[in-house]
C-alpha cells in the first residue's frame, strides 16, 4: 500500500479546503488536497449568487457594517447560531473579499451614476456615488437589511474557485484528485490522517498527516430532490461519525431553497429574486407580499420555502406531471440583465427546461439545498473529540448559520472560515509533532479492506442502488419542509431497518480495478447514518426553529431548545446518541423576533452574564479581524 | 411519441488485461426532459453497474461530463436526448488519458497545462493590506475577465482540436484563453515578454491552425478563437519588434482586445 | 516546453517561432495577392487577346516577369516550407487528423485537410506551369491558347485552377481567423465573402479557359 506523508491533509478541494490549504502552504507547510473530482469541479463552482460582506460600497448598501451583517445572520439563524462565530465571520468577511480580489477575483464593480434596479418587480432609480466608483459592488439577497452580496455575474463560485485553485498552483499545494477518503486514521485522541480509495485504480492508500481537515461540503444527496451535485454525499461527515467520538452538530437543520427548478432540481440563484424577480402562483398572482408584507420574496429562505409550500397546499400551485410547482418571474429584468448578470440562469433555463426566461416563467419549487449541520467544531475549526481534526465550510458545523443560513453567507463562509481556520491550523502545525502510529493505520485500513472484501464476496444480497433509492424516498416523504412526530417516527423506524439491511450489501457486477459500484456500496451505509441523524434529531427537537418546522410544535421554544444537537454514533448501534450543548456561549443579541416568518416564541430566562460579550472575547475578536498577519 | 433509444457506449477497462476496446449497446426508454445524464444513470442502475462515466453538478456548471456525443465533444448533462437521433453513440474524449469507458483524466491534464502557463495572477501576494480598500477596477473590465473565467475546463475544446489530436504537447484553446484572462487582468504584473515565454511557441499560440472547432463545441460559448487571435497577433507582433515599424505594431497589437478600451 | 525538453536551467529566449509565424502569414498574403492579380491579368484575354498581349509585353519589357516569376516560385517554396512545419508528415499524425475529421464532421476541420492536400498538388503543378510559361517567353494569348487547344493542357488547368483558387481562398479566411480579424461575431459574414471570392475567381478562370479554347490561333497575323 502506498503511504503519503503530509503536514496538512485537506479532504475536499472546494473553496474551504483550498483556502485552508493555501494558508498552510503559504506558511511553508506541505499541504495535500484530496478530491473526488478535479478541484475546479467541486460543487463550490456551482454557487451562483455571491458572498455577503459588509463593504457598503453600493448605494443600496450605504451605511452597512459588520454589526448589521452580524444581526442579519443571527436573525436568519433564528438564534440557533454560535454568536461568537457569527461575529468573527461578519467582521472578517470584508477583508477576505478584498483579499481574493487581490488574488484575481473579478468582482463586479460600482459604476457611478444613476442605475435602474428592481425591487419586487418594480423598477426604481438610484445613483451610485462617484467616490465608490470601481469598488466592489453588491446585490440584494434574502433576509438582509442592506445590499451586501458581492458577486461576479452569476458565477461567483466559479470565479472564486478558479482564483483559489490558481493560488494552490502558485503555492504548490499537492492535489490528488479522483480520491475518496473512506476512514480517518486515529488512536482515540489524535487524528493522524486518512485511508483513501483511489478512484482511478480502486486501490487503497494511506495518508499520514499532522492535521486533517474535513471540507467535503454538504450531504444533500440523502434526499432524492436536491440541488446538490452527485458528489455531495457527506463523505467527510461519515468519516467523522464513524470514529464514534466526533459528533455532528444540528444535522436536522436542512435548508430548502425556494427556487429549485422543476423537474431537474437544478438551482437558479437567489440573485434572481435579489435583482427583482417575483414568485407567482397558478393565476400568475404575486402571493408573497400577502404572507410577508415587509420582505416579500426576500425573506429568509426557510420562510419563503415554507410560504411557497403553504400556498401550494392551498391549491394555488401549478399542476405538472412532476408534481405541483410555482413560477419565478424575471421577465421584467430585461434581456441584457438576464443574459449578463443572470447568464447561468439563462443557460440552465434554455438548455434544461426548454424555457426562455426573457419571455417565459420559470417553474420552481422548494428543493433541498444546504446542510447547516455537519462536523461540529469550536470557533477555531477544531472538531470535537479528536485533536488534529479540523473542519470548514458546509461540511462543518462551525455554526454561524444555526437553523437557517442566509443566501450568500455560505459561499462567504467557505473563504472566511477557510482563512480563519487556516490560520488556526497553521498555529496547530507549528506547535505539534505527531507520532504516526502504524497500528492506527493498520486498524483503519483493515476495517475498510474488510468491508470491500465482504462486498466482493457473494454473501451480500442487498443492492446499494435500491437502498439509496429507498433512503432518498424516506427523506423526501417524511423529513421534508413540514415535519411532524408521526412522520419522523416512521422515518426513524424505516431508516433503522435500512441501516440493518445496509450491512448486507452485495455487488451486482464485477470489474477489475476501479468499480464505481463499490464507491456507492461503501458510501450507502454511512449516508443512511447521516439520514438517521437528521431524522432522529428532528424527531427529538420538539419545536420549530429556522428551517426545522414541526407542525405539531409550531412555536420556537427558547426555554427548552435554545441549543445545538450533537449526534454521536457508537460502533454497533442502530441509532445515534444525541447530546445537547448551548447554542451560543453568550448572546450579543438576545433571542427575539426575526421580523419575518411570524410564529410564536416561548421565551427563555437567560442569565444576565450571558447577555453581553465577555471582555476577553471582544478584544480577541477585534484583533483577529484587524489581522495584521 | 416515446422512443426507445439505442445508446452505443465505448467500453474499455485499461486495468483489466482481458478487456478490449469495443462498443456496447444499451436500450433505454426515452421520457420528457431526458438528458444523457439521466440516460447513463439508468444504464448504470439497471443494466451495468460497472459502467464508468463522470458526472458531478449535472447542471452544466462543473465540466465533468465532457464526452464525444455522435462525433462531437459536448457536456452530457446538458445534452437533451430529444435533440439527438434514436441511435446515440458515446465515446470518451480523445487526447486525454482514458481512465475507463467514458471517463478520462482531464484534471491532471489541466493541472499540467496550468503549471506550464503559470496560471495565476503574478503579483506580490504578500503585499495584501487588510486595512486598505480594494484596488479599483472598471466594471466593464471585470466583466471581460469573468467572461474568460467562465471556462469550466471540460476539455471539449481540446478534444475537438485537430492540432491537439496530432500533437500531444499543444496547449489548446482553454489554456491559451486562460493566459488571455491574465493578460486582461491589470493585477497580473507580467508583461508581453513574459507571456511570450509561456505561449509564444508552436505548443502555444503559433501551433493553432485556426480550425475553429474549439469555439464551435464550447458548451459555455466562450469566444475562444477570438482570444487565440488576439494573443497570437499580440505575440507575433512582439516577435518582430524592431523589424516592422513601431507605429504599425502598436496600431495592430491591441485591436479588438481589452487594452484598446482600458488603458492599463 | 516540458520536462523532456528542459535541458538548460534557463531556456534561451528566442523569438524564432513568432517570426516564422509572421513570415508564413506574410508570404501567404503576398501569394494570395499575386494569384488574384495574376488571374485578373490573364482574364484580360476575355476582353481581347490584344489587351492580354499588351499587359504581358509590359511585364516582360520591364523584366518583371523574368525576375518576378522565379521570385514568386521562391516565395511559393518558402511558404511551403513554413507551412509544412504544421503538416501531418508522420503517419500517426495524418491518421489521427483524418480520424478526427471523420469523427467531427466539422467543415473548418475538413478545410484544413483540403489545404494540406491542395498545397502538395499546387507545389508540383505551379512549378510545371511556371517552367512551361517562363521558358517560352514572350507570353502571348495565342501561345496560351495553343497549349489549351492542342498541347493537352486543358485538363491540367482544369485541375490547377480550382485547387489554387480554393487554397488561397481558404488561406485568406484562415489568416483572418488566426490573427483575430475574423471573430465569433463576423465569422459568417467573412465566410460568405470567402466563398463568393473563391467562386468568383474560379468562374473568371473558367471563362478565361473557355476563351482560350475558342481563340482563333491564326487570326490573319
Amino acid at each position: 500500500m502506498q503511504i503519503f506523508y503530509t503536514d496538512l491533509l485537506c479532504i475536499g478541494a472546494g473553496l474551504a479546503g483550498e483556502r485552508v490549504a493555501v494558508e498552510a502552504a503559504k506558511a511553508g507547510f506541505d499541504a495535500t488536497c484530496l478530491s473526488i473530482v478535479p478541484p475546479r469541479r467541486s460543487h463550490s463552482s456551482a454557487a451562483q449568487g455571491g458572498m455577503q460582506a459588509a463593504l457598503g460600497n453600493c448605494v443600496m448598501g450605504e451605511g452597512d457594517s459588520p454589526d448589521i451583517h452580524f444581526e442579519d445572520t443571527v436573525k436568519g439563524s433564528d438564534w440557533g447560531c454560535d454568536q461568537e462565530v457569527a461575529r468573527i465571520f461578519a467582521d472578517t468577511a470584508p477583508i477576505v473579499m478584498r483579499e481574493v480580489a487581490h488574488w484575481g477575483v473579478p468582482w463586479n464593480r460600482v459604476e457611478h451614476g444613476p442605475a435602474t434596479y428592481y425591487k419586487g418587480g418594480k423598477p426604481f432609480e438610484a445613483a451610485e456615488s462617484k467616490e465608490k466608483h470601481g469598488l466592489i459592488h453588491a446585490r440584494a439577497f434574502g433576509g438582509t437589511a442592506k445590499w451586501r452580496t458581492c458577486y461576479t455575474a452569476d458565477g461567483t463560485g466559479r470565479s472564486v474557485l478558479n482564483t483559489l485553485d490558481s493560488m494552490c498552483l502558485r503555492y504548490n499545494v499537492n492535489i490528488h484528485d479522483r480520491t475518496q477518503a473512506e476512514a480517518l486514521i486515529h488512536d482515540g485522541e489524535n487524528c493522524i490522517g486518512a485511508i483513501v480509495r483511489c478512484l482511478r485504480t480502486g486501490e487503497l492508500m494511506a495518508y499520514f498527516a499532522t492535521a486533517t481537515l474535513i471540507a467535503t461540503g454538504g450531504y444533500g444527496r440523502i434526499y432524492k430532490a436536491t440541488t446538490n451535485a452527485v458528489i455531495c454525499d457527506g463523505g467527510g461527515q461519515i468519516a467523522a461519525l464513524d470514529t464514534g467520538i466526533v459528533p455532528l452538530g444540528n444535522m436536522e437543520a436542512i435548508q430548502f431553497h425556494p427556487t429549485g427548478t422543476v423537474p431537474t432540481d437544478i438551482l437558479v440563484t437567489e440573485g434572481c429574486r435579489g435583482d427583482g424577480g417575483t414568485l407567482l402562483d397558478v393565476n400568475e398572482y404575486r402571493f408573497m407580499p400577502d404572507y410577508e408584507p415587509e420582505k416579500a420574496e426576500l425573506a429568509s429562505r426557510d420562510v419563503v420555502s415554507r410560504r411557497m409550500q403553504e400556498h401550494m397546499a392551498k391549491g394555488h400551485g401549478v399542476k405538472s406531471p412532476y408534481g405541483d410547482h410555482l413560477w419565478l418571474d424575471i421577465r421584467h429584468l430585461g434581456e441584457k440583465h438576464i443574459t449578463t448578470k443572470l447568464r447561468e440562469v439563462y443557460d440552465i433555463c434554455t438548455s434544461f427546461l426548454g424555457v426562455n426566461p426573457i419571455s417565459d416563467l420559470i417553474p420552481v419549487r422548494p428543493t433541498q439545498h444546504y446542510s447547516m449541520g455537519g462536523v461540529r467544531t469550536n470557533k477555531d475549526g477544531a472538531a470535537y473529540g479528536l485533536s488534529g481534526l479540523f473542519s470548514a465550510g458546509e461540511a462543518a458545523c462551525w455554526d454561524m448559520h444555526g437553523f437557517n443560513r442566509l443566501g450568500g453567507n455560505s459561499l462567504a463562509e467557505t473563504v472566511v472560515a477557510g482563512r480563519y481556520v487556516g490560520k488556526k491550523v497553521v498555529e496547530f502545525l507549528k506547535g505539534h509533532s505527531v507520532d504516526f502510529k502504524q497500528s492506527a493505520l493498520r486498524d483503519a485500513h483493515a476495517k475498510i479492506e474488510e468491508r470491500i472484501k465482504r462486498l466482493s464476496g457473494s454473501s451480500g444480497k442487498e443492492s446499494a442502488i435500491v437502498l439509496r433509492d429507498e433512503m432518498q424516498d424516506i427523506m423526501m416523504d417524511y423529513v421534508g419542509i413540514f415535519r411532524n412526530g408521526k412522520d419522523l417516527q416512521t422515518a426513524v423506524d424505516k431508516l433503522e431497518e435500512l441501516h440493518a439491511r445496509s450491512m448486507n450489501i452485495g455487488l451486482q457486477g464485477k470489474a477489475i480495478g476501479f468499480n464505481p459500484e463499490i464507491s456507492l456500496a461503501l458510501r450507502i451505509p454511512g449516508m443512511i447514518k447521516l439520514a438517521q441523524c437528521t431524522a432522529f434529531g428532528a424527531l427529538q427537537r420538539t419545536e420549530s426553529r429556522g428551517a426545522h418546522t414541526r407542525e405539531d410544535h409550531p412555536e420556537r421554544n427558547d426555554k427548552d431548545w435554545l441549543n445545538r444537537t450533537l449526534a454521536y454514533w457508537k460502533d454497533g448501534d442502530s441509532l445515534p446518541t444525541l447530546k445537547y450543548e448551548d447554542a451560543s456561549p453568550y448572546f450579543e443579541i438576545p433571542p427575539g423576533e426575526r421580523g419575518y416568518g411570524g410564529g410564536k416564541i416561548i421565551h427563555a430566562d437567560i442569565p444576565a452574564e450571558k447577555l453581553h460579550v465577555p471582555e476577553s472575547n471582544a478584544s480577541d475578536n477585534a484583533a483577529s479581524a484587524e489581522d495584521t498577519k | 411519441m416515446s422512443r426507445r433509444l439505442h445508446i452505443e457506449v465505448f467500453r474499455y477497462n485499461p486495468l483489466d488485461p482481458e478487456s478490449k476496446p469495443h462498443m456496447q449497446s444499451f436500450y433505454v426508454n426515452e421520457y420528457d426532459s431526458m438528458t444523457l445524464f439521466i440516460a447513463l444513470n439508468i444504464i448504470r442502475d439497471q443494466h451495468d453497474p460497472t459502467l464508468q462515466f463522470d458526472f458531478c453538478c449535472r447542471a452544466g456548471i462543473c465540466g465533468s461530463c465532457g464526452m464525444v456525443i455522435n462525433g462531437r465533444p459536448g457536456l452530457a448533462c446538458h445534452t437533451q436526448t430529444k435533440d439527438l437521433p434514436e441511435h446515440i453513440v458515446l465515446h470518451p474524449l480523445p487526447v486525454f488519458k482514458l481512465i475507463g469507458d467514458l471517463s478520462v483524466d482531464t484534471g491532471v491534464w489541466f493541472r499540467d497545462a496550468g503549471t506550464r502557463i503559470e496560471a495565476w495572477v503574478h503579483n506580490d501576494h504578500d503585499s495584501f493590506d487588510p486595512t486598505q480598500e480594494e484596488a479599483r477596477m472598471e466594471n466593464a473590465l471585470a466583466n471581460e475577465i469573468f467572461e474568460l473565467d467562465r471556462c469550466v475546463e471540460c476539455g471539449c475544446c481540446i478534444a475537438a482540436c485537430g492540432t491537439a489530436r496530432m500533437r500531444t504537447d499543444f496547449l489548446g484553446a482553454a489554456s491559451i484563453a486562460r493566459v488571455a484572462r491574465f493578460y486582461l487582468d491589470p493585477r497580473d504584473e507580467r508583461n508581453v515578454e513574459n507571456y511570450y515565454e509561456v505561449i509564444g511557441n508552436d505548443q502555444g499560440v503559433f501551433g493553432c491552425m485556426g480550425l475553429l472547432a474549439c469555439e464551435d463545441v464550447c458548451p459555455k460559448h466562450i469566444p475562444l478563437q477570438d482570444q487565440l487571435g488576439i494573443m497570437r497577433r499580440m505575440l507575433a507582433l512582439h516577435s518582430v519588434k524592431g523589424i516592422l515599424p513601431k507605429a504599425l505594431i502598436e496600431k495592430l497589437a491591441h485591436k479588438g482586445c481589452c487594452h484598446e478600451n482600458h488603458k492599463s | 516546453m516540458n520536462s523532456s525538453t528542459i535541458t538548460l536551467h534557463a531556456p534561451a529566449k528566442t523569438k524564432t517561432q513568432g517570426r516564422l509565424d509572421v513570415l508564413q502569414m506574410i508570404s501567404g498574403v503576398l501569394l494570395i495577392l499575386f494569384l488574384w492579380a495574376h488571374m485578373l491579368l490573364v482574364s484580360s484575354v476575355i476582353i481581347g487577346p490584344g489587351v492580354m498581349n499588351a499587359i504581358a509585353w509590359f511585364f516582360e519589357e520591364t523584366y518583371m516577369a523574368q525576375v518576378g516569376g522565379p521570385l514568386i516560385g521562391l516565395l511559393i517554396f518558402v511558404h511551403f516550407l513554413l507551412a509544412a512545419r504544421k503538416m501531418p508528415w508522420k503517419t500517426s499524425e495524418s491518421e489521427a487528423f483524418i480520424k478526427h475529421s471523420v469523427m467531427m464532421k466539422h467543415r473548418d476541420t475538413w478545410m484544413w485537410l483540403a489545404q494540406v492536400a491542395t498545397a502538395l498538388i499546387i507545389l508540383v503543378m505551379a512549378f510545371i506551369h511556371m517552367w512551361v510559361v517562363l521558358t517560352d517567353l514572350p507570353i502571348t494569348a495565342v501561345k496560351s491558347a495553343a497549349r489549351i487547344q492542342h498541347g493537352g493542357w486543358l485538363p491540367f488547368y482544369l485541375v490547377l485552377l480550382p485547387i489554387a483558387e480554393s487554397h488561397v481562398g481558404i488561406g485568406f479566411y484562415r489568416i483572418g481567423v488566426k490573427y483575430g480579424v475574423i471573430t465569433a461575431d463576423n465569422r459568417n459574414w467573412y465566410k460568405r465573402k470567402e466563398y463568393a471570392l473563391m467562386g468568383g475567381f474560379i468562374v473568371i478562370g473558367l471563362i478565361t479557359l473557355v476563351r482560350f479554347m475558342y481563340l482563333p490561333l491564326y487570326s490573319g497575323m
